[in-house]
């Protein structure tokens, strides 16, 4: 019996084509457009958790106590490189680093500006955070007093590869102390502070211009996701600042939520509209074969096949527009994934905010799993009120009413 | 046709409700959504023009990309006295800007210190009202320093503590100074308090050795929205191939280009739900004249011509749409009116976003008539392109058929 109802079922879908066709394309279109714009919007966050992590904080940073409130080197941690070699031991710990920071004065022959000193390992950010990737001219070394310095302050500065420039702070005994430096590299790590502050040297060079213990740090960066990791380092080290990445990055947690809301208030609206042209198409499929449904509910055919093929009318358009939509939106997100949306011409505003000009959208198959929950629910809902006025219907009355 | 519109759209309820919900609430959406997105950036604009940037700012070219004392303008005073006879201008003030270290007993930092003309800069910016502790500057404030509150912070200092100053001059040369911290403001934005402090320019002049130059010329116009042809009535009294008058929309490029790059993403979002229900109206609209093929089809037969039928289905439409509107308009309008007066306030936002120069917790809307008409505009397009299908399939039966049409 079954066979026959989904036969039924699949025929009446296309009775009126048309009407059919273009519940499914509203269905696929507004799927895709739902896809891709969360796809790219979650990717514009995951590029830059990613790249905040590869590039500063890691999944959990630790920090003196008061260091990032005073942001001071009188605050670094004592005996850093003791305290990194424990770390390196523990379960979970993919990479760690060791950082100085000092803020200051850069200056070129004609221009100044604020700066911020980052004293790092090139070897071991590049196994920490892949730290060559962030280059964007030049090339990325620290031989004969060489330096690489973030976008935004390169071109604050209009510095080039090359350019010569003098960074002053005060250093470890209060006194005003001067280093020359040269560019090698501009990077873009699309993190706004580093891009817009940060400029790199090797850290042993910088704890002799600063007169900073080799062994001390201002940061211990970590790479291994794991919350067990995190509860460890917090009670191993209650006299230090232990932060995890989100702690340290108050903004994007909130805007990761501020996602998540944006996502499900989207998809809820959609969804209603969605559900709104499902039923119409369902309502006026039912009323014009409201005669048809007399005759055999009249004939003896119990009233839970009608209902079970009237669902399946729904649920095979609710199918088609799902497929559709699935299909349009992954050639979306690929495309998004693989070419990114290319924004050059507001590459300043973008690097500003510590995007990329090209932004990369990610995939996900939850997008599909909740999609397809969303809409087959909206095609069976849709047709809860017409089955209610079959229900009602009285067969004789029917068959003898006029059409 | 009107009225025979006016009948079908009183008979087919169930076709007219849904499009006029639809409509109502794709107005309504489209209208307070682009008011809130113009009114989050305008203000951001505002606060910062307000702070310290200028409507118009005249610099010697070359200042700006490639800097340098050679770049300063030499005779600021010629200037001025041009700009004191156009008549757009409200007030200016030649500004000298130089970088320099600044320390305490203890500690040191890097800072912007700008000579400014005290009196004048009050009319110029909100600096004098952004005042938290000790006074703002005079003509006779000597060696006073008004600081940020941030690096007053970072540099440990109270009102009336001294501060060394150590820096280069206008000639290339030296200059170091004492000064007294005699004032404190806070602007709200993150960066401007914890890096910037000001020096009255008579004093500053004599240290820097910059009398009668400047870094730029500061200038505020009567009416912002003028600044175009005030900017264009300046470059031709400077007639200076050396010097540039640029307004706040190139001075602020990069804010005004991420507010635009803003938008592409609010109107990506928007698509979405405009798509969606122009889809839904056009498959009411579908099922509607689908259903009325033999009406139609007789109206053929007794001479009503294809054009009259569009007519018919555009005033249907239009005449929904228009009630949909006269709703949804007085009650957007209203909601932006309201919260263009009395903003929303998100408590924290502007810390969260320091680093993106948000300054204030306040989101105001834009109350501007005419993005209202031009959004209203769209969605009157958007519901008469939903008839062109249904129109179309109409057509695509001959009068003779569609009359028989069951």
């Amino acid at each position: 019996m079954y066979k026959l109802i989904l036969k039924m079922a699949w025929k009446n879908t296309f009775t009126r084509p048309a009407r059919t066709l273009l519940v499914i394309i509203m269905i696929a279109v507004s799927m895709s457009m739902m896809l891709a714009i969360q796809g790219l919007y979650d990717g514009m966050v995951k590029s830059m958790i990613e790249k905040n992590k590869r590039s500063a904080s890691g999944d959990i940073s630790i920090y003196a106590k008061d260091y990032r409130l005073e942001k001071d080197i009188k605050y670094s941690i004592k005996d850093a490189a003791k305290i990194k070699e424990d770390i390196q031991k523990l379960d979970g710990v993919k990479a760690v680093v060791l950082r100085v920071m000092a803020d200051g004065l850069l200056s070129t022959a004609r221009k100044s500006s604020f700066a911020s000193i980052h004293g790092i390992d090139l070897k071991e950010e590049e196994r920490f955070g892949s730290f060559s990737e962030f280059l964007k001219e030049g090339k990325i070394s620290f031989k004969k007093r060489g330096s690489v310095i973030g976008i935004e302050l390169a071109k604050t500065l209009k510095v080039r590869i090359g350019s010569k420039l003098i960074f002053s702070t005060q250093d470890s005994s209060g006194e005003i102390n001067s280093i020359a430096l040269k560019v090698r590299g501009i990077i873009q790590t699309t993190n706004i502070v580093l891009d817009s502050n940060a400029i790199f040297m090797d850290i042993t060079s910088l704890h002799k211009f600063l007169g900073t213990p080799p062994r001390d740090a201002t940061q211990i960066a970590i790479m291994g996701e794991n919350q067990k990791l995190l509860h460890i380092l917090k009670s191993n080290y209650q006299n230090l600042d232990v932060k995890s990445f989100l702690e340290l990055q108050p903004m994007i947690k909130q805007m990761q939520e501020m996602m998540v809301i944006f996502n499900s208030i989207t998809f809820l609206i959609v969804m209603s509209v969605v559900f709104i042209g499902i039923f119409g198409v369902v309502y006026v499929s039912i009323l014009d074969r409201i005669r048809e449904f007399g005759i055999v509910l009249g004939i003896g055919m119990q009233y839970k096949y009608i209902r079970a093929q009237i669902f399946l009318e729904s649920v095979i358009v609710g199918v088609f527009g799902y497929v559709g939509g699935a299909l349009l939106g992954l050639i979306l997100l690929i495309y998004l994934r693989d070419y990114g949306l290319d924004l050059s011409s507001f590459s300043d505003a973008l690097e500003m905010w510590g995007y990329e000009a090209v932004i990369k959208g990610t995939i996900k198959v939850s997008y599909f799993t909740t999609t397809f929950g969303a809409i087959i629910s909206a095609s069976v809902l849709s047709v809860l009120i017409p089955i209610r006025k079959i229900k009602k219907l009285n067969p004789i009355e029917v068959i003898r009413a006029e059409k | 046709m009107f009225s025979f519109a006016l009948k079908n759209i009183l008979f087919y309820k169930g076709r007219s409700i849904t499009t006029f919900i639809l409509t109502f609430v794709s107005a309504m959406l489209f209208v307070v959504f682009v008011s809130w997105q113009d009114g989050s950036h305008n203000s951001m604009l505002e606060n910062s023009l307000k702070i310290y940037t200028g409507a118009i700012e005249i610099y010697h070219k070359e200042y700006r990309d490639v800097g340098g004392n050679e770049y300063l303008i030499r005779d600021a005073k010629t200037i001025t006295d041009k700009l004191s006879r156009i008549s757009g201008v409200e007030a200016f003030s030649p500004r000298y800007e130089t970088y320099g270290l600044l320390s305490s007993k203890d500690y040191s930092s890097a800072s912007m210190i700008a000579g400014i003309e005290p009196n004048k800069e009050k009319l110029l910016s909100s600096i004098a009202l952004s005042l938290r502790d000790g006074k703002f500057l005079d003509e006779n404030s000597g060696n006073c320093l008004y600081m940020g509150d941030k690096l007053v912070k970072k540099l440990r200092l109270s009102i009336d503590d001294e501060v060394s100053f150590v820096g280069g001059a206008s000639d290339d040369s030296f200059a170091a100074d004492i000064f007294k911290l005699c004032g404190i403001f806070k602007t709200g934005s993150f960066e401007f308090d914890s890096t910037v402090s000001f020096v009255n320019r008579s004093y500053f002049d004599e240290l820097m050795y910059a009398a009668n130059k400047a870094s730029y010329i500061t200038v505020k116009v009567k009416d912002l929205d003028d600044v175009d042809r005030v900017n264009s009535e300046i470059t031709k009294a400077l007639n200076d191939e050396n010097l540039e008058s640029l307004t706040w929309k190139s001075l602020m490029k990069t804010m005004v280009e991420a507010m635009e790059v803003d938008n592409v993403f609010g109107y990506i979002s928007l698509s979405l739900f405009l798509v969606v229900i122009f889809f839904v109206i056009m498959i009411y609209g579908f099922i509607n004249v689908s259903s009325r093929i033999k009406e139609f089809g007789v109206l053929r037969c007794i001479g009503l011509s294809r054009q009259k039928i569009f007519s018919l289905l555009f005033y249907e439409i239009f005449i929904l749409s228009s009630a949909a509107f006269i709703i949804a308009v007085p009650l957007a309008s209203y909601i932006c009116y309201y919260y263009s007066i009395n903003p929303i306030v998100i408590d924290g936002i502007a810390e969260m976003y320091k680093d993106y120069g948000i300054v204030s917790d306040e989101i105001p809307f834009d109350f501007n008539m005419w993005t209202i008409s031009w959004n209203i505009g769209v969605i009157y397009l958007l519901n008469s392109l939903s008839i062109l299908y249904p129109y179309v399939y109409i057509n695509s039966f001959e009068p003779i058929e569609a009359s028989r049409h069951v």
